[in-house]
């Protein structure tokens, strides 16, 4: 395995109280696989990314459990400055918005050569050549020219691809990408995302795409974890979870997907909102929105269990649920 | 979407524009792809930066341009005073006490009988060092402070915003009479160190603040998560999006520095004769404001000018540094 994450919990110290942020999430990426990890916000999604990176804020953040092994290391013992070494050389993370993940008073071609500077020790003219190199993998029209231009100077989904080459410059063996499109016009979503996979294919990397787009994560993934709370509820190969969902919570999910063949009708949503991190349910922490809640779930928190050996469903009712709702 | 590459043959080829080919065509050799982003004006070459945006700004702005040649010819007087001032600002002659303009005095000689245009021209030279000095040492000292106090946060923020509550309550003319007045040497080094002493908070959190607001920004995430170093992340990713605060601040605090050091002299704890500062031509001119109100009213107008000159410039930088405001 590339990555695994083993029983991590995280947690937020704030002046109101302890928000409990992440609570026991196990998944793992092999490479060439791309994992998506879905969820509303604030189920912890980005908060586990962030973690895997090592670049959590501390405080408030607190890592207060689990272990992130990382080819076989865990992250967690090492030492800042190995840590640091790893980050953008062995792991690199793609952030939502571009722009503001992009310096704006240093220049493109500066910002990608860093990266070469930083990590291979190169002259800032070789790193600038690279650089270029880099926005043509990425299919930026007029690279040579266009690398002393700033950030601002560039459309939105030309940032997106700089912060992709920033990412894979010294080709990494995973790639977090949080919430990649998210901030795009649809049109560009696609070319973005198609240009993410063609890469990934390209270097055989495992892919984080953590993102709430049911949509997007259809095409490009190859297994799903679902979080909820802090908690992953559902994790399952992409097929199988669009088929049959085997969580009530992604029920929920994929119904309220707008389809062209309900045209007219009222769209389905999850009735309530998301547990606040300060004060989750005891129990299924999903109980109170739950349409197939029984006396059990508000007592016992449901063990992740295994549908099938590649699935499994924090879910008390998991067989009914998968086989049909009882309505 | 700029997705393709401007191609100048296709683009000459379709306007058929005849005999203003060759213009064209001489044009388009240096054309290049144009800037795409939001804003995007400007040749390729010539990024638009906050930088360079606050200095278009800044050369529009007549009040910027009227202080920047107050404040040159400022510092030209104080580096080469005898260019414009003959004799010396200590030679007096107490038989033309109180006397009035006369030739190579057009500001008269004040009660002592020294010449008050030649004092007042000398007198520029102690106002820039201290206002100069001052501000290098308190910006220093409090970006750095402020500034690692922002970044690293924790237990050293906490005791530095502290320590910087302790100077802010010190009221600043009473620390200066009763620190100055313990100092015997008569140069501006313990006035400079007293405003550093007591300046450097202000910077202090000014850069604490700023720093704060820089950190926050996803894209000093982004180069922790591809791999820079702390110092790497605060000088270049940090500092040069923190800084612009710092320097508004720091103008301002120029003129008033100036402003305290003449305030200080004329209390008489900061530089004391045979030093020649405007402060002390004030305090000494003073109970003669009846019989020889030239002699107060030159070195006041000059302090006054000063100050003013770089309080406005600090405004002024300020305004084009706020994007909000264009």
């Amino acid at each position: 395995m590339l990555l695994e994450v083993r029983d991590l919990h995280v947690e937020f110290r704030t002046r109101d109280g302890v928000a409990k942020a992440v609570n026991g999430v196990s998944y793992a990426v092999d490479e060439g696989e791309t994992l998506a990890v879905l969820g509303e916000s604030g189920s912890g999604k980005s908060v586990t990314a962030q973690a895997v990176m090592g670049i959590l804020d501390t405080p408030p953040g607190r890592i207060t459990g689990g272990q992130i092994l990382f080819e076989g290391r865990d992250l967690l013992r090492l030492k800042e400055e190995e840590r640091r070494r790893i980050r953008g050389a062995d792991m690199a993370m793609i952030f939502q918005d571009a722009l503001s993940a992009l310096n704006p008073v240093v220049s493109v071609g500066d910002q990608l050569g860093e990266m070469f500077v930083v990590h291979r020790g190169m002259s800032k003219k070789d790193a600038r050549a690279r650089a270029v190199e880099l926005m043509e993998r990425v299919r930026i029209p007029g690279a040579a020219q266009r690398v002393r231009d700033y950030p601002h100077q560039f459309s939105g989904g030309m940032r997106q691809r700089i912060m992709i080459a920033m990412a894979l410059a010294l080709e990494p063996a995973l790639v977090i990408a949080d919430e990649p499109t998210t901030a795009l016009d649809v049109t560009v979503q696609a070319q973005v995302m198609d240009l993410l996979a063609e890469l990934q294919r390209e270097y055989r990397m495992g892919l984080i795409l953590i993102t709430h787009d049911l949509g997007v994560v259809a095409d490009v993934a190859d297994r799903i974890a679902v979080m909820y709370a802090g908690r992953i509820v559902e994790s399952a190969p992409v097929r199988d979870l669009y088929k049959a969902p085997a969580h009530p919570y992604t029920r929920g999910l994929l119904d309220s997907i707008p389809r062209l063949d309900q045209k007219g009708q009222e769209l389905y949503a999850i009735k309530g909102l998301p547990p606040n991190l300060m004060n989750i349910p005891p129990g299924c922490a999903f109980h109170p929105r739950c349409p197939m809640a029984q006396d059990v779930c508000r007592t016992d928190e449901p063990a992740l269990y295994a549908v099938s050996p590649a699935r499994g469903s924090a879910c008390h009712f998991w067989r009914e649920c998968l086989h049909g709702p009882e309505q | 979407m700029p997705e393709q590459p401007y191609e100048p043959e296709r683009a000459i080829a379709g306007t058929g524009m005849g005999g203003a080919m060759d213009l064209a065509a001489s044009e388009a050799t240096t054309l290049e792809p144009a800037p795409a982003g939001p804003l995007g004006t400007g040749p390729v070459g010539k990024p638009r930066s906050l930088w360079s945006d606050a200095w278009r700004d800044l050369r529009r702005n007549p009040v910027f341009l009227l202080c920047a040649l107050v404040i040159v010819f400022l510092v030209f007087v104080s580096l080469w005073p005898s260019a414009i001032a003959s004799g010396s600002p200590l030679t007096c002659d107490l038989a033309r006490s109180q006397d009035g303009p006369g030739p190579g005095a057009p500001f008269g000689y004040d009660g002592q009988g020294c010449n008050v245009y030649t004092r007042t021209v000398y007198g520029a030279r102690t106002s820039v060092t201290v206002g100069v000095l001052a501000t290098l040492g308190v910006s220093v000292l409090g970006s750095v402070l402020g500034g690692l106090a922002g970044y690293f946060g924790g237990v050293w923020d906490a005791i530095l915003s502290r320590i910087t509550d302790i100077f802010f309550a010190i009221p600043v003319v009473l620390g200066g009479l009763v620190l100055l007045s313990v100092v015997t040497s008569n140069t501006v080094w313990p006035v400079i160190g007293f405003m550093v002493l007591l300046g450097w908070p202000q910077i202090s959190r000014i850069a604490r603040g700023s720093v704060i607001t820089a950190k926050q920004h996803d894209y000093v995430q982004a180069a922790r998560a591809l791999g820079a170093s702390d110092t790497r992340i605060l000088l270049r990713h940090i500092a040069p999006n923190a800084v612009a605060p710092v320097i508004v601040v720091a103008t301002i605090a120029l003129g008033t520095y100036i402003a305290l050091e003449a305030t200080l002299s004329y209390l008489g704890v900061g530089l004391k004769p045979p030093s020649v500062s405007w402060g002390i031509d004030i305090s000494a001119a003073s109970p003669y404001i009846r019989n020889a109100p030239h002699a107060l009213l030159w070195p006041s107008g000059a302090l006054a000018v000063t100050v003013l000159a770089f309080i406005m410039l600090g405004d002024a930088v300020r305004d084009a540094l706020d994007p909000k405001l264009r």
